[in-house]
């Protein structure tokens, strides 16, 4: 079986057979969207990093230790994991918190786009830093149910269980969230450019 | 009779959480309605952008991650 189009099934299946190199296609194949998901809720691309591991320190320990479900599919049980240890530390951040020192500008954006030239490059990295940054502010309730359904690709049905409201409310915090964004995209002039994303 | 579509059936289109019926209804009033139409066009191009919304982590913490499961032994994390 080929590791590259083996599905998150197969490759599970053989890491809990000892087959690391299955492992490290599985964390390759979704590291982007489990850290895009933790640094949306933390804001630190540090705290980010070190929650990445703690994720995936938990997958390793349920696998090894004989535990892991083969019923349930790994994305959305690493994305639950990820998110739980994401809101865990936003609590503990907000009862206990911590002043960071941070530019971070120089590490955002690790994307690599072939033939750009260096302006377009910049005009990219800063649409893309102002746009996380409204998801970021945008009210708790909206943002959970955006990262949860766009990021983590939750069904509205699973994140109205998972956050106890019904579906309508889950649906008009969602609509809610991309009218705020939309118009903080139109207040801050970021325009969407088709030449930068095609 | 015309059906009149809600912003909330519209997200649940561009997610795919339609049924066959309304997404086949929806399409329809896709090409019929212009607003239906634009306020489509406009959503879609929010998605685009969120899009590109995707961090990586460093390289750093990927080989810690695949270190520390090399380091476990199979069965021998306590349960």
């Amino acid at each position: 079986m080929n590791n590259l189009t083996a599905s998150d099934s197969q490759l599970m299946s053989l890491y809990r057979n000892g087959n690391e190199a299955a492992f490290e296609q599985i964390v390759k194949r979704h590291k982007s969207k489990v850290f895009t998901t933790i640094y949306l809720i933390v804001k630190d691309r540090y705290i980010a990093e070190d929650l990445l591991q703690d994720t995936f320190i938990k997958v390793v320990n349920t696998v090894k230790s004989g535990r892991y479900n083969e019923e349930g599919k790994f994305l959305p049980w690493v994305l639950r994991i990820a998110h739980n240890l994401a809101i865990d530390h936003f609590r503990k951040a907000k009862r206990y918190p911590t002043i960071v020192m941070e530019d971070g500008s120089h590490v955002f954006n690790t994307l690599s786009f072939a033939d750009e030239s260096a302006e377009t490059e910049q005009i990219r990295k800063e649409v893309h830093h102002k746009l996380r940054k409204l998801i970021q502010d945008l009210p708790d309730a909206q943002k959970e149910v955006l990262i949860m359904r766009h990021y983590m690709k939750m069904s509205f049905q699973e994140i109205a269980d998972v956050t106890q409201v019904s579906i309508n409310t889950a649906l008009g915090r969602m609509r809610y969230a991309l009218i705020n964004l939309r118009k903080s995209m139109e207040k801050y002039n970021i325009a969407y450019d088709k030449n930068l994303y095609p | 009779m015309i059906k009149t579509f809600t912003p909330d059936d519209l997200i649940r289109y561009m997610y795919h959480e339609t049924t066959d019926a309304e997404k086949a209804a929806i399409e329809q009033a896709l090409v019929t309605d212009t607003d239906f139409a634009h306020e489509y066009r406009q959503l879609k191009t929010l998605m685009s952008s969120l899009e590109t919304v995707k961090e990586e982590p460093s390289q750093k913490s990927v080989d810690a991650i695949l270190a520390y499961s090399k380091s476990i032994n199979l069965h021998s994390v306590p349960k």
